[in-house]
């Protein structure tokens, strides 16, 4: 027997005693993770693709309690710690010095009687008592802090906020779809469901229900037979004569004009609804009733809303003519969907953004934008995004209260009535809700340079949300046979929301570096626009640093970087199709060895069947190897 | 994770426990409470034995449609030691390596034990799955010719280990599906 060396024992107990506290910390975050029990009391009753639904709206609570955390630390942290006396320090005003006194003009509109409604409507529009508070981007007319032995310089932590979280935003999105891209990557077969992955992988160990496994037996069934039906159609597709193609594809053409036709349409109402909206809202109107005054501020929540609601319809009826495959039908519906919802919403803030910039059908020499009606325009497209973002909680509210719970008590009291039965009780439909949050999201990501404390608001929306939709799923919903498939959905979830981000980014990118900010109110009164900032930084650097800086901005560096980038992505796709082609050529081997061997006959049949098996093990192992060097240079790319 | 009793555990074979397999130590002192319950009262737990409807008939497996063919594979002599069932439970953790679940998910997936997954164990997987009488003969056929196509890489129209494997490794919700709690219960 050999026994270990004392330094050995020790070497083991150090590593198993490691290994444990490590086993210990781990058990202990996961006991902190976030609604843990719900999610897997979900995960055990409705499958793993709602599941999923609640995992994203989980990431999406953290991801708006960073964003904010980021805003608190860089905003708004140093102007509490002033405002409240916590540290010896003062605030800066640098009065703006060339700019006319007309500019500067920010009349805080008050009446005389001011009725209790007022305050109401105050509350669900950011006008009147909220317009002043730390909510809106005009409270923030600060040009500095005056610590003990430095100046903190507001304008600039306020830009650089919002850059760091749409940055951080974009890589944490990024990170997390990295897995589902990486498997879609590295497969030879176009689409995500392998019929070796729903055969092999497809019952869900996990499930200990009853219901549950008779749910699960059958939205198998379900999708088994939808992929075999699938692929008989993609079949007949393939076996299309020339003159169908030719007519398929001119209906294609012509229903793609109409789609493109409902979007103009929707995207017109919106204009015309946003500057209705803005128009009546200057005038009189505390001498309006209540209910035209609430619908005047929310036309344009109430019209993005109403769009929303009827063009899915109108493109479900569309694509049926199309003729596509079912798979590709509802993604190719669920994108038409998703890119209505977001471009509402840039349809919405480019509106405004016209309307800012336009004085009496001239451009504005004065100021740069329409100071009379907009003295601090910031704050006026921060209520915007506030009011949508209010409005859209309530009509999720709404919309649980009053047709969820109602559906579900009329199916389960009236089920004799022929309409109920048709109707049937609810599924919980993942791609509406989905786009709801995201929606929602992008809402945020717009708002939080106009308006500082907004991802607050979202990060409490989508706690209420969480819950309600929790609610709703447990008492009304009844499990869909038709279910996403947990790796497809989270890659799909975050493509989604990655797209709202891209949306989200020109609205703030074009506030911030063409429209000039406001120079009644805001952190940005001595700059012309809010980018300019970094210039002025900038060029109070060393001169080294600023040349370096110049350096790097100028053409003569990016171009060839872009080309070297543009080079080194080219060398990585060649080397993955250099990869797929081994794959392929060692499979078309791995077939002929065992053709060979079937050849060669019966009486060599041992020594044969050794050597055929060796190399098959051989091949096998190489073909593993080449794939898993694949999915390497995925991971380096 | 349920109320477990700490009794009749040394600590050195929850340790060894603990190293051999890829349970945590809550895992392990809930499984063993529940090997207790079921077990005959007044046997010492190392020597007691459960029977596979016993086995299957636990929370975790009551329902599963492979339950009988995951009872034959970790049990020997046709029971299960408590041993036995923590091999089996470490197997289904969610620690346990990808390697170990695709050796295992072979020996359940191949029902007639030749050593090879055939078109007869795709056909008995596939009436499991679907669970239901009338799934006709064209869907059968249609369906197994595809998971041949697809993984069958020396087309001899049954899967081994290795190749297997290398399907099962390009599988995205195979880890996630091949996981069993036995605690909680």
């Amino acid at each position: 027997m050999k026994y270990l060396s004392e330094w050995d024992q020790w070497k083991q107990y150090s590593s198993k005693s490691w290994k444990r506290f490590l086993e210990k910390a781990h058990e202990m975050t996961t006991h902190l993770e976030l609604w843990r029990e719900d999610i897997r009391s979900i995960e055990g009753k409705f499958g793993t693709s709602i599941q999923s639904y609640f995992s994203f709206l989980r990431f999406l609570v953290l991801l708006n309690m960073v964003i904010f955390l980021i805003i608190f630390m860089l905003v708004l942290l140093p102007i509490f710690l002033t405002k409240y006396k916590i540290t010896n320090s003062s605030f800066v005003l640098i009065p703006s010095k060339d700019t006319d006194i007309q500019c500067t003009m920010y009349p805080i509109s008050s009446s005389g009687l001011i009725y209790f409604y007022s305050y109401i409507i105050d509350l669900l529009s950011g006008t009147g008592f909220l317009e002043e508070t730390s909510l809106f981007y005009g409270h923030y007319t600060i040009d500095g802090v005056k610590f003990h032995n430095f100046i903190y310089d507001l304008p600039l932590a306020y830009l650089i906020s919002t850059i760091a979280y749409l940055a951080l935003s974009l890589l944490w999105i990024v990170k997390r779809s990295v897995e589902g891209f990486k498997i879609n990557l590295i497969r030879s077969e176009e689409h995500f469901q392998s019929y070796c992955n729903k055969i092999f992988a497809g019952w869900d160990f996990c499930i200990t229900n009853r219901s549950m496994a008779d749910l699960k037996h059958s939205s198998l069934r379900y999708e088994l037979r939808a992929d075999l039906e699938e692929e008989r159609i993609r079949q007949k597709i393939a076996e299309r004569t020339s003159e169908e193609t030719i007519r398929i594809y001119s209906l294609r053409l012509l229903l793609n004009c109409i789609v493109l036709a409902v979007l103009a349409a929707c995207f017109y109402a919106i204009y015309r609804a946003t500057i209705f909206s803005q128009e009546h809202m200057k005038k009189e109107i505390d001498k309006m009733v209540f209910g035209e005054n609430l619908l005047i501020l929310y036309l344009p929540s109430i019209v993005i809303t109403l769009a929303n609601f009827i063009t899915p319809m109108i493109f479900a009826k569309i694509i049926h003519y199309e003729d596509y495959s079912p798979g590709f039908e509802i993604r190719l519906t669920i994108l038409r969907c998703v890119f209505m919802r977001l471009a509402t919403i840039c349809v919405l803030v480019l509106t405004l953004g016209s309307k800012i910039t336009s004085c009496d059908n001239s451009t504005c020499e004065l100021c740069g934008y329409n100071q009379k009606l907009y003295p601090c325009w910031e704050t006026q497209v921060g209520q915007e995004m506030y009011k949508l973002m209010i409005f859209d909680l309530i009509i999720i509210l709404a919309v649980t209260l009053f047709v969820d719970f109602p559906r579900k008590l009329l199916v389960t009291h009236c089920s004799s009535w022929k309409v109920i039965q048709c109707w049937g009780q609810q599924e919980f439909a993942i791609p509406d809700n989905v786009l709801g949050i995201v929606y929602g999201q992008t809402i945020c990501w717009i708002g939080a340079f106009f308006s500082p404390l907004i991802p607050l608001i979202a990060t409490i929306k989508f706690i209420i949300i969480f819950y309600v939709k929790e609610m709703s799923l447990i008492y009304t919903c009844r499990p869909s046979p038709r279910q996403f498939r947990a790796s497809n959905s989270n890659f799909f979830f975050l493509l989604v929301l990655l797209i709202g981000l891209c949306l989200a980014i020109i609205p703030v990118t074009i506030s911030m570096a063409s429209i000039p900010s406001s120079k009644a109110c805001g952190p940005f009164t001595n700059f012309n626009t809010t980018w300019e900032v970094v210039p002025k930084t900038v060029s109070t650097f060393p001169s080294s640093l600023q040349s370096l800086i110049h350096g790097i901005t100028s053409e003569a560096f990016a171009v060839p970087f872009f080309m070297i980038i543009c080079l080194i992505m080219f060398y990585f796709i060649a080397l993955a199709g250099a990869h797929k082609k081994v794959v392929g050529q060692l499979r078309e081997q791995l077939s002929l060895v065992r053709e060979q061997s079937q050849v060669l006959g019966s009486w060599q049949w041992p020594f044969v069947q050794d050597t055929e098996s060796r190399d098959k093990r051989y091949l096998i192992q190489k073909l593993t190897e080449a794939q898993k060097d694949m999915r390497n240079r995925v991971d380096v790319l | 994770m349920g109320q477990c009793l700490r009794y009749q555990m040394h600590w050195e074979d929850l340790e060894e426990y603990q190293a051999l397999t890829f349970l945590t130590r809550n895992e392990i002192l809930c499984i063993h409470d529940t090997f207790l319950k079921l077990c005959p009262p007044g046997k010492y737990y190392k020597e007691a034995t459960l029977t596979m409807d016993q086995v299957s008939s636990l929370p975790a497996l009551r329902v599963n449609p492979f339950r009988d063919r995951i009872c034959r594979v970790f049990s020997h002599d046709d029971v299960f030691s408590f041993e036995d069932v923590l091999g089996m439970a470490s197997v289904f953790s969610e620690q346990a390596c990808p390697s170990l679940k695709i050796e295992y998910a072979f020996r359940i997936y191949d029902f007639n034990e030749n050593g090879f997954i055939d078109e007869e164990d795709l056909q008995s997987i596939i009436l499991r799955l679907l669970n239901s009488d009338d799934v006709s003969e064209d869907l059968l056929i249609d369906l197994i010719n595809h998971v041949l196509s697809e993984s069958d890489l020396d087309n001899d129209n049954m899967l081994s280990f290795s190749e297997f494997e290398h399907a099962m490794a390009k599988s995205p919700d195979f880890m996630n599906c091949f996981r069993i709690h036995f605690w909680g219960f």
